[in-house]
């Protein structure tokens, strides 16, 4: 009951942030929050089950265009829509997790690498599907039963995305499951051993995660209202994982300190380096892998103790 | 027919070029575990050293790429020491340094970007433009040149591990740190040149290579996953993997944008396919480890 | 380069104490792959910005950019827009991806706030969404194709192969290539991509070669990518004509492709002997210490447009500026000589179809005009 309780109060608090803030500060709110989601998954994959993949962010962009192309290209009614993108995104997880569990460590690395790159080529050459390289623009979200989500509403909607991800992974995370994927993690021989279907619990926290960013794709696209192939360019793939690391693998904490530090860090350097931003941005990556290789939250930790 | 005998040698060139990053890598890999993504920035690194000596300053070939490669030896050893053995020595996992290196592909690029401006930059060929001809088979003077030296690098680096002293204490390292270290290798020393070594064969890939496709600062990555790419194919267990993988996949790649019935748009994707089959039925490469 | 910043901070320094200046927003990217095509078109328009200023500014006011960097980031280039917004900009200029200008327009839109990209040439950008806040200056890969088929037709071209590369950019010019040639009736008879980080361009050029074309059209916009087209061109042995698109106008070929690109058609906007284009030339020079490339002319034409349109407007109030600009006639540097940018009522891209030139290269220079338009 009383994580019920902290969960309804984690959203009043985010939600009720965006209602203080201006236009600006909103947008890049939201997108704060999206990529807190994203961090949230990618964490549960990476640090608690061991998996090095970088589909990560094809799964988001799966989920973001395949809301718009079922709502405005094929019509569908809203609730099917959403239940055919995540459909297929956990298809789509499927297919790459099944194979998958014949791979190691960085053989997986490489496929999912292999595939986010596949993903971008397939949406340039997709023609009116996918609208090439331009994208699709030029929608809206529909009204709920006459109700109107913009700006800060929808920040709220966003919010209850990040308070649901997070609990549905903590949960996870303290079960049974969530020991099978630590156990996958550190030492595959011994939790088979133990009587650990290995390579089931590795396809399903591919696909569980996998499909959770597919949801957070979905309600990616409604925030610009705009969907195109740079938006899920390999390049975030990395920095999602440097979030994490950078953050503290493994940690949820963790995830949302890295997340939120590397995607508010352009922001910040931008108005006092100006033109090396990322430059800085790399040295400081760097930096804070060398001073605290398990994460920014082992610091925490440690000042916690005291 | 007489396409392929022209592809052939301007293919086996790009081969060498995969075939030497893919080195880059290995020299890192075996005595330390660490895989070091890196290794495209380096190669820039030296393509940009060749845009300066060689262009810029227009000194004598053969000057400008030792000095060159000698200015890449020297970044990849303070790498080394400032990036990695930190980590090393605080027992941090394995990932730790491969993503502080991930960090440092961000560094070298922009720093280079930082310093020359955007647009791509001449490198000038080692013996100018001209073609040899062999037959039906024939090749422009870069592409001998780089094949000749790539063949010299790997028949170096071969002899090198398997016939010298020092050789031997890299693969010791690689076999088990903890005993090399008891027997009295110089743990540090041999990472430390590793990495060296790694940047010298990477930037000696860039060099060779920018000519063709000049020097820019996004050059990096594409070279990193195609010489990764080389690494699977011919597996990490011995030396001449790399260059058999870079070889194949280039083969791989220019033979299929040439024959294949598909738009050539969909022919890009080749090397990933090529990468994921090899993944999926062949993780260690075509060529195994000696017991 | 970094003169010109150093001229434009202390110049802005100075106008930021100024209560009432006009704040105009530019988002360029000085770090990702628009960074070759961004930088000098921002440098354009700090230059432009400080030559209204020394003139007393617009309307008695200091101009003062907020100038801001997306990294080609769409998803940051949107939250930047209404950064701007935020900040008061009356008038937003795009110098980065197009992908990223078409989102920041779902911002701009909303906001009603003008915004116009001087420079990028995606057709998509006035068409996907119906923005009358949005105007679009560059030149269309549309007009384009028409001006190169224009100069074409004199050579009575029956059969051409296509050749681009795999950036977003290069393919949307290729398929505006590949309709105007289609609508004139050129067979394509072999389309080719190469992917940028090859190593070479051989293959694809043996395929092209195998075709036996009359003509190869170049869609590339990445350099280093055309440059791997060129040598493999001369590799082979290849004989027939290359005519290329807007990528070909920048000027850094003339050194990194020395040798390659000598007898090269493309299609520029840019005419060296054009009176406005010499006087531009000359202040740059004189301001900056070195020559600008046509690609600062983008730039320059972009911030004079924007201070045309608040002089047309009489007023610092968007919707008025937004009229004035859809209904503005302005001669800029760029374009053929007496072009002047304009809008058609109800449509929003400005550049002249007529206004853009194909000019060819002799030795490895940029050399004359050899046709006007697409008549």
């Amino acid at each position: 009951m009383t994580s019920v309780i902290r969960g309804a109060a984690a959203f009043i608090v985010l939600a009720g942030a965006a209602f203080l803030m201006g236009e600006y500060h909103n947008d890049v709110y939201r997108k704060l929050l999206l990529w807190v989601a994203l961090a949230l998954g990618y964490n549960f994959l990476f640090g608690i089950c061991g998996q090095v993949a970088f589909s990560h962010f094809a799964f988001y962009g799966i989920g973001a265009y395949s809301i718009v192309i079922l709502l405005f290209q094929l019509h569908l009614p809203f609730p099917l829509a959403v239940a055919c993108g995540i459909a297929l995104c956990i298809l789509f997880a499927l297919a790459v997790a099944i194979p998958s569990t014949r791979l190691e460590g960085f053989y997986l690395a490489l496929a999912t690498l292999a595939l986010g790159q596949l993903f971008i080529v397939v949406l340039n050459e997709g023609g009116a599907i996918t609208g090439g390289t331009g994208g699709i623009a030029n929608y809206r979200l529909p009204q709920f039963f006459g109700l109107n989500l913009r700006g800060p509403w929808y920040t709220a909607v966003i919010a209850l995305l990040v308070v649901g991800t997070y609990a549905v992974l903590v949960r996870l995370d303290h079960s049974w499951f969530g020991r099978a994927c630590r156990a996958v993690r550190d030492n595959p021989e011994a939790a088979a051993a133990m009587g650990v279907d290995v390579a089931r619990t590795k396809v399903i926290a591919f696909t569980l995660t996998s499909a959770l960013a597919g949801i957070a794709g979905m309600v990616y696209a409604f925030v610009d209202n705009t969907v195109n192939p740079p938006i899920f360019s390999i390049d975030n793939a990395f920095l999602l994982l440097f979030m994490v690391i950078v953050g503290g693998a493994g940690r949820h904490a963790g995830a949302v300190i890295g997340a939120a530090l590397l995607f508010l860090l352009p922001f910040w350097l931008s108005p006092i380096v100006g033109h090396h931003q990322a430059l800085v941005f790399g040295v400081l990556v760097v930096a804070a892998i060398l001073l605290a290789p398990h994460g920014l939250i082992g610091i925490f930790d440690r000042l916690a103790r005291r | 027919m007489q396409d392929f005998f022209e592809l052939a040698v301007g293919a086996a060139a790009s081969g060498c070029v995969y075939g030497l990053i893919g080195l880059g890598y290995l020299l890192v890999l075996r005595p330390t575990g660490i895989i070091n993504f890196a290794v495209g920035e380096w190669a820039m690194l030296g393509a940009f050293g060749g845009f300066v000596l060689l262009t810029q300053y227009e000194w004598p070939y053969p000057l400008g790429m030792a000095a060159a490669l000698a200015a890449t030896f020297l970044i990849g050893w303070t790498t080394e020491r400032v990036v990695v053995r930190p980590l090393v020595a605080k027992s941090a996992p394995l990932l730790a340094p491969i993503l502080a290196l991930l960090g440092m592909v961000v560094v070298y690029r922009e720093t280079i970007s930082a310093i020359f401006p955007p647009d791509p930059m001449p490198v000038p060929y080692a013996f100018g433009m001209g073609r040899l001809e062999f037959g039906a088979i024939g090749g422009t003077y870069q592409s001998c040149f780089i094949i000749g030296v790539t063949l010299a690098v790997f028949i170096g680096v071969w002899l090198f591990f398997e016939r010298t002293v020092a050789g031997k204490a890299f693969e010791a390292v690689s076999l088990h740190r903890r005993a090399a270290a008891l027997m009295g290798i110089n743990l540090s020393r041999v990472t430390a040149l590793s990495f060296g070594a790694g940047a010298v064969v990477a930037g000696l890939g860039g060099l060779l290579v920018a000519p063709n496709t000049s020097a820019h600062y996004l050059m990096g990555v594409p070279l990193a996953i195609q010489g990764f790419t080389a690494l699977v194919i011919g597996g990490v267990g011995r030396v001449e993997g790399a260059l058999l993988g870079g070889l194949l996949l280039a083969l791989a790649e220019q033979l299929t944008v040439r024959y294949a019935p598909i738009p050539s748009g969909y022919a890009q994707g080749m090397p990933l396919v090529l990468l994921m089959i090899f993944l999926l039925l062949r993780p260690t490469g075509l060529l195994r480890a000696r017991a | 380069m970094k003169l010109a910043a150093m001229l434009a901070a202390a110049l802005f320094a100075t106008a930021a104490q100024a209560q009432d200046s006009i704040k105009i927003g530019v988002i360029t990217d000085r770090v990702g792959v628009s960074k070759p095509y961004a930088e000098p078109a921002t440098e354009g328009i700090i230059f432009g910005a400080s030559e209204l200023n020394k003139k007393g500014g617009v309307l008695g006011r200091k101009i003062e950019l907020l100038i801001e960097d997306d990294q080609s980031k769409p998803d940051v280039s949107a939250a930047l827009a209404r950064k701007l917004i935020d900040q008061g900009a009356v008038f937003i200029l795009s110098v980065s991806l197009s992908p990223a200008t078409q989102q920041q327009q779902t911002v701009t839109m909303e906001a009603k706030t003008p915004q116009m990209t001087p420079m990028n040439s995606a057709d998509y950008l006035t068409t996907q969404l119906d923005n009358p806040y949005f105007w679009q200056t560059g030149p269309l890969g549309s007009v384009q194709i028409a001006t190169l088929l224009a100069h074409a037709k004199t050579k009575n071209l029956k059969r051409v192969a296509l050749i681009t590369d795999n950036s977003e950019l290069g393919q949307a010019i290729n398929k505006a290539f590949r309709a105007g040639l289609e609508k004139s009736g050129i067979q394509i008879v072999e389309e080719e991509v190469v992917s940028n980080g090859s190593t070479t361009a051989t293959p694809q050029m043996q395929k092209i070669r195998g075709a036996n074309p009359e003509a190869l059209f170049v869609a590339g916009v990445v350099t280093a990518t055309n440059v791997l087209i060129f040598k493999s061109y001369r590799e082979l042995g290849l004989k027939f004509p290359i005519h290329a698109s807007y990528n070909l106008s920048v000027p850094i070929y003339q050194t990194v492709a020395k040798g390659l690109v000598n007898g090269i058609t493309f299609v520029d906007a840019y005419d060296p002997d054009k009176p406005e284009v010499k006087a531009f030339e000359a202040a740059y020079r004189k301001e900056t210490g070195h020559a600008p490339a046509n690609l600062h002319g983008y730039g320059y034409d972009g911030i004079m447009l924007v201070a045309e349109a608040i002089k047309k407007a009489g007023a610092v109030d968007k919707g008025k500026i937004r009229a004035a600009m859809q209904s503005i006639t302005y001669a800029g540097v760029m374009g053929a000589k007496g072009m002047k940018y304009s809008f058609a009522p109800g449509k929003r891209t400005g550049f002249d179809p007529n206004g853009m030139v194909v000019r060819v290269y002799e030795g490895d220079r940029q050399g004359r005009v050899i046709y006007v338009g697409q008549k």
